[in-house]
């Protein structure tokens, strides 16, 4: 067995639940999460493909919806259909296959479903197992349910921005800083992840489903650390800093430029250095002969050590402006100091630890004759591996297999359907 | 007589995880945030603790409010964090109580840590011996590295993890250090995902009664948050690293090779400008995702010369001169208060939203006040007290805040007699010991309290919580 346990037959740990999909951007990682450990998620797009097809980037530049890696990213081991749900036809095939469902996965606006008359009391009626997980950008109610948003929208609501940023001297009247890399879609995802666990739980000592009702605002703003807690204890309000935590004081700096161009992340320096950790730190600095005065007798009194984290940081400073980046990452790690290299794709790419949790994973685009590698899991679940089962499917690549072979509609009405666009 | 459907009318009054179990032996942030959720899900949580070495969390001096005496219970940030759990006083390292967690461990389901790795296995708590006192045990560890591959034992706090994954690099100003993330994203979100996978493992176990160890790494989870940086690289061979590159809270960077990242060349405006007064947080952001939505804003900023001009018509050109577009938009956004703005813009059919701090959504957000996000809970040290609510809801099984933390130790007494069955007299010499407090200070008044009452009391977590 192979670390990530690819190399056997063991079923996923959410082996046998089938999911029905019906989200872009808001959900599809939550989607992606379940597919990889095991479930049945058939990602129901409108015919043509849904609108996520169309982020970029794209394999060679060429903007075309089975080439963005976006969507190949956020949908893999998932199956997929197209339905035109807003016709009578559509909603028939979706109500026979949300009878074969244990959980569906939505992000359209509040009310739309039920308009449709495909909303949870309709579905769950036959089917009362059935858990539906609606994610939104406000929850279904509530004076802002309304709104449109955006990745930058939310992580500007939420509290992202108002904690990233700059100091003053590295970026004089810097803005707040949305991270990228669409996280406020991460953020609702784990979190509409967390609460149909829950509901599968409650399921399996009951037999109930239930309908969930998940606010991507709600999730953004419970993760900003001690922000709230911050403010709710003393009334301040953080500060950003560059590259370290927000705060109401003026912390010690912790990221640090390398000699060859690069940036280590300490931690917050003075958090974690002891008399005997700061021994620790002197005496491996001091054989680069940069330990400045850190060997010094005095740094042995905790009292002088509490009130020398700006001195300490400023040594650190001075050391790592003489040292390559994966020298003094890897030498601080050694000696055990939980310091970080701010590393980039490419050199992910190449790290041994990951190739030993077997995390790059190949992944075969047969339509191209092609294998790329992607990113692998979080977790290995040595009892019931995670795996990649196939890349993202192809606009309707699934549409004869599920609607077909496994809901039984003949070619003859397969054919109808495609006829009238339904699929 | 009581019917099925009774039972189950019961039942759905219940949190869903009612009835699991859970060893906590986790500390600082990522690990007690992924109890935390597991313990408002509805399992009880019991908390292990040794006061020797305090949760760093108890320590916080940020958190204390003004008049309250500072001490491991006093923390604002370690309230939030371990609402709802039970919490024990257990030394692992003495013999005595090795044999107490291990007791504790059999009537358990879930044992979940984010120690260095094989710290467990240390104390004789690896997952072998964990599945012979538990054979369906659900054992999650959380290391930073994780505890397989070359260098798990590399230590990681959310910092580091965050910058060895490739999630700092994407945030900041080209050509500027990276401006990383402004707290622990990877503490939060590792939090996240250890609750996911002990849930996730949970299922697994119910389906077919099997429990399993899964090996989370705090570092990697960044990792799978880069997935397109990631697949740009493993299938186009295009680095991060570039000119122009991260560009801001904008798309792309005005001047620099327009390239098909994970937000552009898609959208201009899309930044954030400053709102009336120009405080530190008086910001607002706004994004036109297509041409329709520019001319909704130019139409609500009252069509100003300069926005018709035709360098703004389309997309293209806006994202050429987004200099110039930037500086007109926010001589009209230093003009409004940033809630007004925004509430005006989506009415408009712009989207814009305020940059929101702390005291913006405590205080000032109407829809997580209208969706009740905070909810106040009595806390013996702390008074009525703010808690961060669930930002989901179930309708079947509602998990509204649960509870208070445990002040440290305050249910050493409880759990170990009626739960594990322990000898009162074996429990006061405990006391004595060094198992259950340490030798060297006498317990808190409220530890001493449980031992000075009647031992026995049915303990009620819910009631407790």
């Amino acid at each position: 067995m192979t670390a990530n346990g690819t190399g056997n037959d063991l079923a996923g740990p959410l082996a046998g639940l089938r999911v029905l999909e019906l989200t872009g951007e808001t959900a599809q990682f939550c989607g992606k999460l379940m597919a990889d450990l095991g479930a049945d998620v058939i990602k129901v797009e409108p015919p043509g493909g849904q609108e996520t097809r169309n982020i970029g980037p794209f394999m060679n530049d060429q903007t075309h919806p089975e080439r963005s890696l976006h969507f190949w990213h956020y949908n893999t081991s998932k199956r997929g259909v197209t339905l035109d749900i807003t016709t009578p036809g559509g909603q028939d095939v979706f109500r026979k296959l949300a009878a074969t469902a244990g959980l569906i996965l939505e992000s359209y606006p509040a009310g739309y479903l039920p308009g449709l008359g495909l909303g949870y009391e309709a579905l769950s009626a036959s089917n009362p197992g059935l858990i539906m997980c609606s994610v939104t950008p406000f929850g279904q109610d509530g004076p802002w349910r309304d709104f449109q948003t955006s990745d930058l929208l939310h992580l500007a609501a939420g509290g992202q921005m108002a904690s990233s940023g700059y100091d003053p001297e590295d970026v004089p009247d810097a803005p707040p800083i949305a991270p990228g890399g669409g996280n406020a879609w991460h953020i609702a995802s784990h979190y509409a992840y967390i609460s149909i666990m829950a509901a599968l739980y409650h399921l399996d000592f009951t037999g109930e489903g239930q309908y969930i009702d998940v606010s991507v605002h709600e999730s953004c703003s419970l993760t900003t650390e001690g922000a709230i807690a911050i403010y709710l204890s003393t009334g301040d309000v953080v500060r950003r800093h560059t590259g370290r935590h927000a705060s109401p004081d003026e912390s010690p700096k912790i990221q640090h430029a390398t000699n060859d161009g690069g940036w280590i992340n300490t931690t917050r320096s003075g958090s974690n250095l002891t008399t005997d950790r700061i021994k620790v730190l002197a005496e491996w600095m001091d054989t680069y002969g940069l330990a400045q005065d850190l060997l010094d007798e005095k740094y042995q009194d905790p009292a002088v050590v509490a009130q020398s984290d700006q001195h300490f940081a400023a040594v650190l400073r001075n050391f790592f402006a003489n040292m390559p980046l994966v020298e003094a990452y890897e030498g601080g790690q050694e000696l055990n100091f939980p310091w970080g290299a701010v590393r980039t794709m490419g050199e992910i790419m190449g790290d041994p630890h990951l190739d030993d949790r077997d995390f790059f994973v190949p992944v075969e685009h047969p339509e191209l004759g092609k294998e790329f590698t992607y990113p692998g899991p979080a977790a290995i679940y040595n009892g019931s591996p995670w795996r990649i089962y196939r890349r993202a499917p192809l606009i309707g690549e699934h549409n004869e297999e599920i609607l077909g072979g496994e809901l039984g509609l003949s070619k003859t009405d397969l054919e109808m359907l495609k006829r009238s666009g339904v699929i | 007589m009581q019917t099925d459907r009774d039972l189950n009318s019961k039942r759905r009054k219940d949190r869903p995880l009612q009835g699991v179990r859970v060893v906590d032996f986790t500390w600082v942030r990522a690990g007690p945030w992924a109890a935390r959720w597991l313990a408002t899900l509805g399992a009880e949580v019991i908390k292990v603790e040794w006061p020797e070495n305090l949760d760093m969390l108890r320590l916080n001096r940020f958190t204390v409010p003004p008049g309250v005496e500072p001490g491991p219970n006093s923390t604002g940030q370690f309230a939030d964090t371990n609402a709802g759990k039970l919490g024990i006083t257990v030394n692992v390292r003495h013999p005595k109580g090795l044999e107490a967690i291990k007791s504790l461990i059999s009537v358990s389901d879930v044992v979940i840590e984010n120690f260095s790795s094989r710290i467990m296995q240390r104390w004789g708590l690896g997952y072998e011996e964990l599945r012979r006192l538990r054979p369906d045990v659900v054992y999650v560890s959380m290391a930073g590295f994780g505890q397989t591959g070359r260098q798990h034992y590399f230590g990681t706090m959310g910092p580091a993890a965050q910058a060895l994954s490739g999630l700092t690099h994407l945030s900041g100003l080209p050509g500027k250090p990276p401006a990383g993330w402004g707290w622990s994203y990877l503490d939060d979100t590792g939090g996240m995902y250890g609750a996911m996978c002990a849930l996730t493992a949970l299922r697994h176990r119910n389906q077919t009664g099997q429990g399993q160890h899964v090996d989370l790494s705090q570092m990697i989870t960044g990792i799978t948050l880069t997935g397109t940086s990631f697949l740009d690289k493993s299938v186009n061979n295009r680095e991060s690293r570039r000119e122009g590159y991260p560009p801001g809270n904008r798309t792309v960077w005005p001047g620099a090779p327009v390239v098909h990242n994970y937000r552009g060349p898609i959208a201009a405006p899309h930044n954030a400008y400053r709102t009336l007064n120009g405080g530190y947080n008086d910001w607002c952001v706004i994004a036109c995702l297509s041409d329709e939505e520019w001319a909704n804003l130019v139409d609500h900023m009252g069509s100003p010369a300069w926005a018709k001009d035709a360098r703004f018509a389309s997309l293209s050109g806006r994202l050429e001169h987004q200099d110039e577009m930037d500086q007109g938009i926010e001589e009209w956004t230093s003009t409004l208060g940033k809630y007004d703005l925004a509430e005006k813009c989506q009415a408009a059919g712009v989207r814009a939203m305020p940059v929101q701090s702390s005291e913006d959504r405590v205080e000032n957000d109407p829809q997580l006040r209208s969706r009740g996000m905070f909810t106040k809970v009595e806390h013996a040290k702390l008074g009525q007290w703010k808690f961060q609510s669930a930002p989901f809801r179930l309708d079947g099984s509602p998990v509204p805040v649960k509870g208070p933390p445990p002040m440290i130790g305050e249910h050493t007494a409880n759990i170990m007699i009626d739960l594990l069955g322990t000898e009162p007299d074996d429990l006061l010499k405990g006391f004595n010991e060094g198992v259950f407090w340490p030798e060297s200070s006498e317990p808190f008044d409220y530890v001493q309290k449980t031992l000075d009452q009647p031992l026995g009391q049915p303990l009620d977590s819910e009631a407790t919580a």
